[in-house]
């Protein structure tokens, strides 16, 4: 998977402007801002995804992450208030303190990290130095018997497919229950935003605060009278 | 400025005489593996940052978001290079990936309802101002 040319390129474009995308999602003062900073940064990664032949999950993360989950975060800025914040009446960041605390935490935290990486990557190449070279002769020969694309520029990979295969014969049953988990999911979240009048309308409210809130709010109480009848 | 700056200048001309600047410049010209765990560590830090610094608990979803998209570039890291290197049914760093797609779909979904409930009773959405455990 060694890079080179207009890959590599494509590596180094994409990959800084994730990070910087990361950086400014924590660090804008409109959320707005930090939402959509989020989605380019998720756009970048989907390319790497792509220089990484994982077409199908760079897909997955356009249209779930980018289509879905970012929108119902947008969703979710403009339904809350969070105005004095961007107006610069309260402060974005915690207490300077913690700030610091956390910033050393997470100064050591990319330190030891990146020494990981380097020395487990070494601990690698120890391993499959040799096979790195044949593999990669290998992977190109067999990506010459893939069929050619229709403009002939490149050659139309099984990398889909194969993944196809491996979620469906080896985990299908963590596939379905990521159905029954999403399934929770979408049930917990519609029960959890509701509002008390829509609670009083099933008839889902415990009596005393009902009581107390239908004192104060009239039509609260209407709601209830029409449910009982 | 000069002086601020000669201890990177001295470090810089020693790597160039050991002849690693060129070393580095063929690794950046090459970028395999390592780089790739690299920007998924760094991606990472920074959405552990957002989580310890901010205040407003929307935005420390996203960088939970930004953390479960660092592990998702380092699985897919990984099971490129495992396939590369001969294992060619390592597609499961793939499928990995997709069940940390659902769960983080699953999590915003119940966090955002979540902090619609809180907010219709507290009026805040800032963490450092819920901090009650019974209503």
């Amino acid at each position: 998977m060694i890079l080179s040319g207009w890959e590599s390129v494509f590596f180094w474009v994409f990959s800084i402007a994730a990070i910087f995308a990361g950086l400014l999602t924590v660090m804008a003062r409109n959320t707005i801002h930090s939402a959509l900073f989020l989605i380019s940064s998720l756009v970048s990664v989907a390319a790497l995804f792509i220089l990484l032949h994982a077409e199908f999950i760079a897909g997955v993360q356009i249209l779930v992450y980018v289509g879905g989950v970012m929108v119902l975060f947008l969703f979710v800025i403009m339904l809350v208030n969070v105005g004095s914040e961007e107006r610069g009446a309260e402060e974005i960041f915690n207490r300077p303190r913690q700030v610091t605390v956390s910033v050393i935490f997470c100064a050591l935290l990319v330190a030891g990290l990146i020494a990981a990486v380097n020395e487990g990557y070494k601990g690698f190449l120890r391993r499959d130095g040799s096979r790195i070279d044949s593999a990669a002769a290998d992977a190109e020969t067999r990506n010459q018997s893939l069929e050619k694309s229709a403009t002939g520029s490149s050659r139309i990979t099984n990398d889909t497919g194969r993944l196809g295969g491996v979620l469906y014969r080896f985990g299908s049953l963590p596939f379905e229950i990521a159905s029954v988990l999403l399934l929770v999911a979408i049930v917990g979240s519609v029960m959890l935003a509701r509002t008390l009048k829509q609670e009083a309308a099933v008839d889902d409210l415990d009596p005393d605060v009902l009581r107390k809130e239908a004192a104060a709010d009239p039509e609260l109480a209407e709601v209830q009278t029409e449910t009982a009848v | 400025m000069f002086t601020f700056f000669s201890p990177a200048l001295v470090l810089l001309l020693q790597e160039a005489n050991a002849g690693r600047l060129a070393t580095v410049w063929q690794d950046a010209q090459h970028p395999g593996l390592s780089k790739f765990l690299t920007i998924g560590a760094l991606l990472f830090i920074i959405g552990v940052a957002g989580v310890l610094t901010r205040r407003n608990i929307i935005v420390i979803f996203m960088s939970i978001e930004l953390i479960l998209n660092a592990a998702n570039l380092n699985f897919i890291a990984m099971s490129r290079y495992l396939q590369d290197t001969g294992n060619v049914n390592a597609a499961a760093g793939q499928v990995f990936a997709v069940f940390v797609i659902v769960v983080a779909a699953a999590e915003a979904a119940i966090g955002l309802g979540i902090v619609i409930a809180l907010y219709r009773n507290k009026e805040t959405i800032l963490i450092d101002e819920i901090d009650i455990l019974k209503w």
